[in-house]
């Protein structure tokens, strides 16, 4: 029970460095692609049955790693991780079925090595393992956009190296500086989460060991501003690159300030308060704009995707219990959602060559089932009732009412931004005039339904019956909120 | 009698160099048997280095003799060991060199043979004179040896540098040795440890001053900004083999009489050049990042680097000064670092160099992953491992440079430091994005099983498992052996 998690974390890894080793054929490659990502789901789903939501940090494992500066093996999971985590494992095997005809071993490697970087991330409670999953998940998207992705990818995947390694550097810093405090005090070592809570910084200090941690995650989400990296680097990847980058890594930058930066930096963040609030707004409204105005359908996606994590982001920080539900929520409905349509858009791409609105047109007309996938995922993006996207905005709204009539009013309103963007694409590709381009496409076949499938009857089932999910997190967020108020006494 | 066994590993390298310098210029023995005597000489040295290594009480070697120009300690022997591995793997990594470059003879080993007993001379030395002359050894076979190409005008005229600035600097640490010694009247360390802890700093500037020429010999050595003007051409210039054993075992020896000079018998007054180091290093930084920038040859850029590593070491150096406990063992422990990512970087790049025309610019790299996806590989760990990214050994090394910074209150050197690591990403992962963003027309080639490629195999399972190992697996040290080893040696200098 107590390396649960750790085989969780390890088997994709430990699957790549055996076949990497032996050189193995592309077949046995994928058999050992397909072995680990149903391994994985096999464990995640003992993990889901023992697990008890009345719980805090749950299958700990504590193992002294570097004794000699206090950095542990520390893993756990709880209500937060465990949704990013059986996102991480439905995702992965759903990808491994797109690249089913993929016969490039670099790709297989990488994605076996990304499954084991961000799941480590998610799971990992001292910093300086966080830190390592952090990078580490870093590497295989760099490679995959660099070497099979297209347009300027070079530059592109350069770009969003750099980038996100600055964030991840102020980061150390402020992580560095935090064990030091630590040891000053304590005379040890020790970079656990549940020691580096105890310690209290004056305000200043705090105000910029928060920054650097927030500025991490401001590149990862990306906030407005922080997000010159985003649209080339979705442009440029390769399809299951994009949905990871989107579904989990994007989630990832709001997982770190829910686990870091409220357990660390509790009262300082009520000071980033309102600044992130507006930058999530504004974040809202731009990224629409610009989705409105882009031709390629990745890129449109992408600040879609943009726009979807700043309201998560306003969500969390707007700290009341409807606006975390909803924001929990809607990291899972949001990841499921832009899955399925990133998906469909590198099959849009193996048909049409292309991605741009401009040159696709009356796709409904030649690929039915192609057409209702693609407008089931756009319409439950932009938060159709029904699917869980709606249920989830829903909340944060409410949340954001709650709190601040004129946030709430915002907030609703930048939402029919969406509405807009997602109806004029979907009228353009699949209703107008069909081109030259979209005669004699084939439709969907059956292993791409089968992709597809599990995703869409996710996604109802979140909007029909919320209560399924609800148990599992809702006595931790609340407990967590709990937590929270007291410490900074609302917003 | 025990005393000579701790003289050993010295003489058995001196002895080694006149012996290759005897039999060299006989045509009938073969390069390749040269090589291995000279393998032979420094194995056994290495060997009764590492068991005449365990917790010894620092004493003077022979000190009826040599008086005390020469100490025992743990901090030296690891320094020698790290001199004959560095040598061992200088002349193992680059066989296939030696073998396609008509231009290398006997006398290339005896002159390697000689550094290293000039540096471990250096470790051991504890009298000004004696430092004066095993840097002057140890300095003079690597001028011959960057001038060791005859026919190529690059490397004449980085001979002619290094040997030009390099004999001006010798000037400045007789300058600096001949003030101590009228300040204090004896170039004796311990005299002169005596003599700084007995006075008030104001009442020695006689001694600062010589000290402080002292300083610049060293800043010249390792490299530092502003005396780098030397660094780029001199590696460029020399033969690969060369450059890769002064860049990994040249630079190390310098700081190893740094340490010795800077804590021990100037340890009370070290805080003095606190702030002319912050200057430095952020100068270091600073220029050798821009330096490293804008190079296309990946030689340069890892010259250009070099430097930017220097800077990072004065960090922990001016930490030292500042009272910081870390500081020690982390510079220590970031040499140990450097040496090997560095000896692997140069390793693999001399081994691709040796069998072909290019001159290794990035450009050459392209599709590189293609052809040679396994060395492909180990470069790109050993890229990692300077840049310092995480799960590498180059990761704890800049850890502890940087508590260490934070710990002695420098927090925007460190942040500083923090932000050149970030721009170094970008020079390092050029090359990995070079190797791997492109298509190769050449055909894959079979991983060659050479010494060279399975000690450079070895070294990249080193940096991986330094960063990651633990040491909770039994009989295999992992990244803790490496900082317990840097630990015992600081605590046996005081």
């Amino acid at each position: 029970m107590s390396h649960l998690l750790t085989s969780i974390i390890f088997l994709p890894l430990l699957t790549a460095i055996l076949l990497g080793t032996f050189r193995a054929p592309i077949k046995l490659l994928k058999l050992g692609a397909a072995f680990s990502s149903l391994g994985t789901i096999v464990l995640v789903i003992f993990l889901l049955l023992h697990f008890n939501p009345h719980q805090g940090m749950q299958f700990v494992q504590n193992s002294p790693w570097i004794y000699n500066s206090g950095i542990s093996y520390i893993v756990g999971v709880d209500y937060l991780s465990l949704v990013i985590l059986s996102l991480i494992t439905l995702l992965i095997p759903l990808l491994y079925l797109y690249m089913y005809k993929e016969n490039r071993k670099g790709y297989w490697y990488n994605m076996m090595l990304l499954q084991t970087g961000v799941t480590g991330a998610v799971l990992s409670l001292d910093m300086i393992l966080f830190y390592l999953f952090w990078e580490t998940m870093l590497l295989p998207i760099f490679i995959m956009i660099g070497k099979y992705g297209n347009g300027m990818k070079q530059y592109n995947s350069m770009k969003i190296l750099l980038m996100t390694i600055l964030g991840s550097m102020s980061m150390l810093f402020s992580i560095l500086y935090i064990g030091y405090v630590y040891f000053d005090i304590h005379g040890v070592w020790s970079f656990a989460l549940t020691d580096l809570t105890t310690l209290s910084f004056n305000a200043k200090t705090s105000i910029w060991l928060a920054s650097g941690f927030l500025l991490a995650f401001a590149i990862k989400i990306p906030l407005v501003g922080f997000h010159t990296w985003m649209a080339p680097a979705y442009g440029s990847a390769p399809t299951p690159a994009v949905v990871i980058l989107s579904s989990i890594m994007a989630k990832l930058g709001i997982y770190g300030i829910w686990r870091f930066g409220f357990s660390l930096f509790d009262a300082t963040l009520a000071y980033y308060t309102s600044t992130i609030i507006v930058l999530a707004l504004i974040g809202l409204l731009y990224y629409a704009i610009r989705a409105v105005t882009e031709d390629n359908l990745r890129k449109m996606f992408a600040y879609s995707s943009g726009s979807h994590l700043s309201l998560i982001a306003l969500g969390i920080f707007v700290t009341n219990i409807y606006a975390w539900g909803g924001a929990l929520y809607l990291i899972a409905a949001h990841a499921l959602a832009s899955a399925g349509i990133f998906i469909l858009i590198g099959l849009t791409y193996k048909r049409f060559a292309t991605v741009n609105i401009s040159e696709l047109g009356g796709i409904a007309s030649v690929a039915p089932k192609f057409a209702f996938f693609f407008a089931f995922f756009s319409l439950s993006i932009a938060g159709l009732p029904g699917t869980g996207g709606f249920i989830s905005e829903l909340l944060i709204i409410i949340g954001a009412f709650k709190s601040n009539f004129w946030i709430g009013v915002f907030t609703a309103t930048t939402m029919l931004a969406a509405m807009t963007y997602i109806f004029w694409m979907l009228q353009r590709t699949l209703f107008s005039q069909a081109n030259n381009a979209c005669f004699e496409i084939e439709d969907l076949n059956t292993r791409e339904i089968l992709i597809l499938l599990p995703l869409t009857l996710l996604i109802l089932l979140m909007g029909i019956a919320p209560s399924l999910f609800t148990p599992l997190v809702e006595p931790g967020l609340s407990r967590a909120l709990e937590n929270i108020l007291t410490q900074i006494g609302g917003l | 009698m025990h005393e000579i066994l701790f003289a050993l590993p010295m003489a058995i390298v001196a002895i080694g160099a006149f012996v290759l310098m005897i039999v060299s210029p006989s045509k009938k023995i073969k390069l390749g048997t040269i090589n291995l005597i000279a393998l032979l000489f420094l194995t056994l040295s290495f060997v009764v280095n590492y068991f005449t290594f365990n917790n010894n009480t620092p004493h003077f070697l022979f000190a009826n003799i040599f008086r005390n120009s020469f100490i025992i300690d743990d901090f030296a022997h690891i320094f020698d060991l790290i001199f004959s591995a560095g040598a061992i793997l200088t002349l193992l990594i680059n066989n296939n060199y030696l073998k396609n470059r008509k231009y290398f003879n006997g006398e290339y080993f005896a002159l390697v043979l000689l550094s290293v007993f000039g540096m471990m001379m250096l470790s051991h030395a504890h009298e000004l004179l004696t430092v004066f002359i095993a840097l002057e050894i140890a300095s003079i076979s690597i001028y011959a040896l960057v001038g060791y190409h005859k026919n190529k005008r690059a490397s004449q005229e980085a001979m002619m540098k290094y040997l030009v600035l390099g004999s001006l600097n010798g000037l400045f640490f007789m300058l600096g040795t001949a003030m101590i010694y009228g300040a204090v009247g004896s170039t004796s360390l311990t005299d002169i440890s005596i003599y700084t802890h007995a006075h008030n700093i104001q009442d020695m500037k006689l001694l600062m001053v010589g000290a402080s020429f002292l300083m610049v010999t060293i800043l010249f050595k390792i490299g530092a900004v502003p005396f780098h003007s030397w660094v780029i051409d001199v590696y460029h210039g020399a033969p690969y083999p060369v450059t890769m054993f002064m860049a990994s075992t040249f630079k190390i020896a310098i700081f190893a009489i740094t340490l010795r000079l800077y804590l021990v018998d100037f340890y009370s007054v070290n805080s003095f050049w606190t702030q002319m180091l912050q200057a430095i290093t952020i100068m270091t930084l600073i220029g050798g990042s821009w330096i490293a920038i804008n190079q296309k040859l990946i030689k340069r850029m890892l010259a250009g680097s070099s430097i930017v590593h220097s800077g990072y070491l004065l960090i922990a150096l001016s930490s030292i000064g500042l009272n910081s406990e870390l500081a020690a063992p982390a510079l220590m422990f970031y040499l140990i670092v450097y040496f090997i990512s560095a000896v692997g970087a140069f390793g693999i790049l001399s081994f691709i160099a040796s069998d072909s025309k290019y001159q290794m610019s990035y450009e050459d790299f392209k599709g590189f992953a293609d052809t040679r996806p396994y060395m492909a590989l180990m470069m790109s760990i050993f890229m990692l491992s300077l840049a310092g990214f995480p799960s590498t050994i180059g990761f704890l090394g800049k850890f502890y440079i940087f508590t260490s910074a934070i710990e002695s209150g420098q927090i925007l050197l460190a942040g500083l430091g923090i932000l050149i690591a970030f721009i170094s990403v970008y020079y390092y992962f050029k090359l990995i994005a070079m190797m791997y963003f492109y298509k190769s027309d050449q055909e894959r080639k079979r991983f060659p099983i050479t010494r060279s490629t399975i000690l450079i195999a070895i070294m990249a399972l080193i940096v991986i498992w330094g960063g990651i190992g633990t040491t909770l697996i039994p009989f295999i040290p992992g990244a803790d052996g490496f900082i317990e080893i840097a630990k015992g040696a600081i605590n046996s200098l005081s």
